[in-house]
């Protein structure tokens, strides 16, 4: 059909215009079972008449289905080509091959990063998890610290000795021995008219009072101490012991055990000077 | 006329229906269709030149088809259909070029 000679044509029509006297020269199968039908058409006389008027002939209705065949094929595969989830349907073999080994390669290094990614979380989040552990000791430690210290309210169980001196015959020395005695029956917390007493606490005669850490006792004094009721009285009962001493100097002295005993006041944590901590 | 009627008759009722290619067909189709466009191209030229003939037109379609899908089945079965189909389109690109350029010519007279 397409080995038409296109210069002899061309020289044919410059020849004879309003002529194409066939292709009496293809080799074409379909040119070689015609004949020449009409001679004096043009190809567009014969295109206008083949289609209009419309002819039922054989012919014609051999060649409309094979176009039904044609046009509906055509249809389809655009439809199909068209078709937005099936890029890879008119893949080939080969092809489908190649992607689904780079998509096996690029599964395969996504994998990777995130096995790579979900360690470093876990190792970020132990070491989280160990920073607040040592965050919360350290808070607990701060509180047990600084009940000791005194930078921190306690309450709890203790008792309440109130000391009625009024004769003024109370002396520092009386006080610390029962400082002493309280602590070595297990007080905890201790505070005195108000002062918080720690280890460096110290008492002072100043005239006819006392003076706890610089600040001025009046009468009566009132020691609010936290630790085992049930120790710290017969303690300071003992014979010969602090309340026996108090009494000798005509002081009276009232014990009360207390389920709660809130000791409130607060000293100012101070830092030390010239001791540091040896600890790292 | 009753041929272009066809055609579009065709066309509509694919769009209309779309039905699902068959796996086993799927690969031939396209390269059957070009072929089918080939054979249509060469016999509008046919016509133009007055030589149209129906039987000729008919054989030509389906042998031209039949030997578009043989041509790419063999190349899958040989590891080349790639390389093949694309060969028989190329080919078949430049049979419709070179009808199209005669049609033209006629319909035209450029």
């Amino acid at each position: 059909m397409s080995n038409h000679e296109e210069s002899a044509e061309n020289r044919l029509r410059k020849e004879l215009p309003e002529e194409v006297p066939a292709a009496a020269e293809s080799t074409e199968a379909v040119d070689s079972a015609a004949e020449e039908q009409s001679p004096q058409l043009t190809g567009r006389q014969r295109l206008a008449k083949g289609l209009w008027p419309p002819r039922v002939t054989r012919a014609q209705l051999i060649v409309a289905l094979l176009l039904f065949g044609l046009g509906f094929g055509l249809a389809v595969q655009v439809a199909s080509n068209s078709d937005g989830d099936s890029a890879l349907r008119g893949a080939r073999q080969e092809d489908l091959v190649r992607i689904l080994d780079e998509l096996d390669d690029r599964t395969q290094r996504l994998e990777d990063e995130k096995q790579g990614l979900e360690k470093q979380r876990d190792e970020l989040e132990n070491s989280s998890n160990q920073a607040e552990e040592a965050r919360r000791q350290t808070v607990e430690k701060e509180k047990q610290l600084g009940i000791l210290a005194g930078t921190v309210a306690a309450q709890g169980p203790g008792i309440t000795m109130t000391i009625e001196d009024t004769k003024g015959t109370v002396e520092a020395d009386m006080l610390l021995d029962a400082i002493q005695e309280l602590r070595a029956a297990g007080a905890e917390a201790i505070q005195v008219n108000g002062v918080r007493v720690v280890a460096d606490t110290y008492l002072t005669d100043s005239g006819n009072s006392v003076s706890v850490d610089g600040n001025k006792i009046n009468a009566p004094v009132r020691f609010k101490v936290i630790g085992k009721p049930q120790d710290l009285e017969p303690a300071l009962n003992i014979p010969g012991g602090v309340v026996q001493t108090f009494e000798k100097e005509q002081a009276t002295v009232t014990i009360e055990r207390s389920d709660k005993i809130v000791v409130d006041a607060l000293r100012v944590a101070k830092r030390p000077d010239y001791a540091r901590s040896s600890s790292q | 006329m009753i041929a272009v009627l066809g055609l579009v008759v065709g066309v509509v009722a694919g769009l209309l229906v779309r039905p699902e290619v068959p796996a086993v067909v799927e690969p031939y189709l396209p390269i059957a269709v070009v072929a089918a466009l080939d054979a249509v191209f060469g016999g509008l030229r046919a016509m133009l030149d007055g030589i149209f003939d129906d039987k000729v037109f008919v054989v030509s379609f389906l042998s031209n088809v039949v030997v578009a899908a043989l041509i790419v089945f063999l190349g899958d079965k040989l590891g080349v259909g790639a390389q093949l189909s694309t060969g028989v389109v190329v080919v078949l690109g430049i049979r419709i070029f070179s009808n199209a350029a005669a049609i033209r010519r006629h319909v035209f007279r450029a």
